[in-house]
């Protein structure tokens, strides 16, 4: 088992967590402002086209990281307007920019390059070594920053305020719709970085549909990590290990069943859900707005 | 507003999102009495996929450009819309075109629902007369790059990574485990499934994983998930190869390509076309191989070897020629004794009976 527990499984699972992390800190901050935000897919996946575009029209990865944060940014903004502003159903304003997600990028990749599918391959952000790339580092130290400004700042209890209990928070002079304009917005940004992370930092071309899921399991990785940065983190980590096992198994022929392995940390997020091992605590102001209407 | 107004603007709104749509309905109505249209629906992996997807449509621009034909390409995004792109293929067009295996079923009901429109079904066979299906002997062609895989190996150790192991999936792997095999049985051949024909960036770690352990080429059989694989090999550098499937991707991993096994799904398209426009089109199963032209061992690497091309040259021959079977799926794979290439070797010594 010497091959197993090598360095190559612990920088997999970083490379296989590290868009999880983006994705679900954004995810995170979102819920915590007290809207749902089952997005990050769509966010996810405008990001990596935005970052796979801008690279190739500025012919620098950085200029594509900025664009890919800015593109989600703006699909954020239409999820917000519509969550917040117009109070819409947040399930079904998530799902629409869910498909949004995919059909835009196939669309523009059609418009822009004539070729379906995929775009041509760009820069990729640099390396670190052993492998990973400098989104990394990034994703590690975003999360004592998202702890940070959750519960040391005054914004971040505000942000709590606007998420436990909005008609509360508004009751005291709490601007709920502003704080929570920002954290959706500042969620499509870090959903972007994720998506990002995917075409123009592991990989040098978007691809549709790339995201393959991720943002789902982003959301599953902060009800696993019940709302909190580290838990978050945790959760990400150990569903980017299970990944990375899978991916060991096979590589090493291992009679186990793969798809077990990498099945377990969503069977596990299921059994936190329903409340088997500990209480799962979301924001109680969840869904609900400020003022009745 | 009140309520009739905005009922008003509702209808106007609904009103102005379908007139365009009827209006071109019935342009297409119109156009279509001059123009055989013929349409592909791909599944979920799409356009782009640098696989099959690709090839049918690649088939279908050369079918526009030589026979006058109109293409229409439907895109699935999701197994739910193959019932209704098939649906919408066959009541707009002449011929339409299934492409994969996992539309086999939704086809089949399409088929059997309107007997008077013509189907192809690339990859998988359909109970329907009205359906011509394709089948291709993968194997055959992924046989002789496991012959040079074996060859060219430096590590003694090749990868496979696997999309969803459906059956020409299956037929790959197997045939090309059976050629590594054949040359020496003594190289051991890692196989990963993404379960997944969409995530390149999972494909990337399965064949960094396989590298890892020392590994030093993959075949990645895959669609848009063997992109990943490419990226795999151009991260690892010199000394590490890829093995295409289905058609050329060298522009992914230049100089690192070792060979590409190619399927002619682009001319099963292109003849289905021509039958269309030459009215002699026909239902029923074809079993298209190297004998026929439907797959083949294409664009060899500069690191594979005259000796070693020859080698599969003579191999290739021999199954042309009947010589042995190559087998094509886990049972075949069990039972099956590696031919004796010396046997073949010259056959101008076997006096024909």
């Amino acid at each position: 088992m010497d091959d197993f527990f090598s360095f190559d499984l612990l920088t997999a699972t970083l490379r296989f967590s590290a868009p999880l992390i983006f994705a679900a800190m954004g995810g995170l901050l979102c819920e915590r402002a007290g809207v749902m935000n089952i997005a990050l897919e769509g966010f996810m996946l405008v990001g990596a086209f935005a970052a796979a575009a801008g690279t190739y029209y500025a012919e620098t990865p950085f200029a594509g990281l900025v664009a890919g944060m800015a593109a989600a940014m703006l699909a954020a903004t239409i999820h917000a307007f519509w969550c917040v502003t117009l109070r819409g159903d947040q399930i079904v304003a998530g799902t629409a920019i869910n498909l949004l997600g995919v059909g835009i990028p196939a669309f523009l990749l059609q418009r822009i390059w004539g070729t379906p599918g995929g775009s041509p391959q760009v820069e990729r952000l640099p390396g670190i070594g052993a492998g990973l790339n400098v989104l990394v580092p990034v994703a590690l130290v975003l999360v004592p920053i998202v702890h940070y400004v959750v519960y040391q700042t005054r914004a971040g209890l505000r942000i709590q305020a606007a998420g436990e209990h909005p008609r509360a928070a508004a009751s005291v002079g709490i601007d709920v719709v502003r704080y929570r304009y920002a954290c959706v917005i500042a969620s499509g940004a870090l959903a972007g970085l994720g998506g990002a992370y995917l075409s123009i930092g592991d990989l040098s071309q978007y691809t549709n549909n790339m995201a393959a899921g991720r943002g789902f399991i982003a959301i599953a990785a902060v009800i696993f990590g019940n709302w909190t940065p580290f838990g978050t983190l945790g959760a990400t980590l150990l569903f980017g290990a299970a990944q990375a096992t899978r991916v060991q198994v096979q590589a090493l022929g291992l009679n186990v069943a793969p798809d077990l392995i990498g099945a377990l940390p969503y069977l596990l997020t299921l059994i936190v859900i329903t409340g088997l091992v500990r209480r799962s605590d979301p924001p109680a102001g969840l869904g609900k707005h400020a003022t009745a209407e | 507003m009140t309520a009739s107004v905005r009922y008003g603007a509702r209808i106007a709104l609904a009103l102005a999102l379908v007139i365009p749509l009827l209006a071109a309905s019935v342009a297409r109505g119109l156009a279509q009495d001059e123009e055989l249209v013929v349409t592909v629906v791909t599944d979920t992996a799409g356009l782009g996929d640098g696989n099959f997807n690709d090839l049918a449509n690649e088939g279908l621009i050369r079918a526009e450009t030589e026979l006058g034909i109109r293409g229409e390409v439907l895109q699935s995004l999701d197994a739910t819309q193959y019932q209704p792109n098939l649906l919408a293929g066959a009541e707009n067009s002449d011929l339409t075109v299934g492409v994969g295996f996992l539309l086999q079923q939704d086809l089949d009901a399409v088929a059997a629902g309107l007997p008077d429109e013509k189907f192809l079904l690339i990859d998988a066979v359909a109970e329907a007369e009205n359906v011509s299906s394709v089948l291709f002997r993968e194997q055959e062609g992924a046989f002789l790059a496991g012959i040079v895989a074996a060859r060219t190996t430096k590590t003694n150790k090749i990868g496979i990574v696997g999309g969803i192991r459906v059956p020409p999936v299956e037929r790959y792997e197997v045939g090309f485990v059976a050629g590594v095999r054949t040359v020496n049985p003594g190289i051991e051949v890692v196989i990963a499934y993404a379960e997944d024909f969409e995530d390149p960036a999972l494909g990337k770690e399965l064949a960094l994983a396989q590298f890892n352990q020392g590994a030093d080429i993959v075949f990645p059989i895959a669609g848009r998930t063997g992109s990943g694989c490419y990226e795999a090999v151009v991260e690892k550098g010199e000394g590490f190869l890829v093995i295409g499937a289905d058609r050329n991707q060298e522009d992914q991993a230049p100089g690192q390509q070792m060979a590409v096994v190619k399927k002619g799904v682009d001319a099963a398209v292109f003849t289905a076309a021509e039958q269309l426009v030459n009215d002699e089109f026909a239902g029923g199963v074809q079993d298209i191989g190297l004998k026929e032209g439907g797959v083949d061992l294409t664009n060899l690497g500069a690191m594979v070897t005259d000796e070693v091309a020859a080698e599969a040259a003579l191999y290739k021959q021999a199954i042309i020629d009947g010589k042995f079977q190559v087998p094509a799926t886990d049972a075949d794979l069990a039972t099956f004794t590696a031919p004796d290439v010396s046997s073949f070797a010259t056959p101008v010594a076997t006096p024909s009976s």
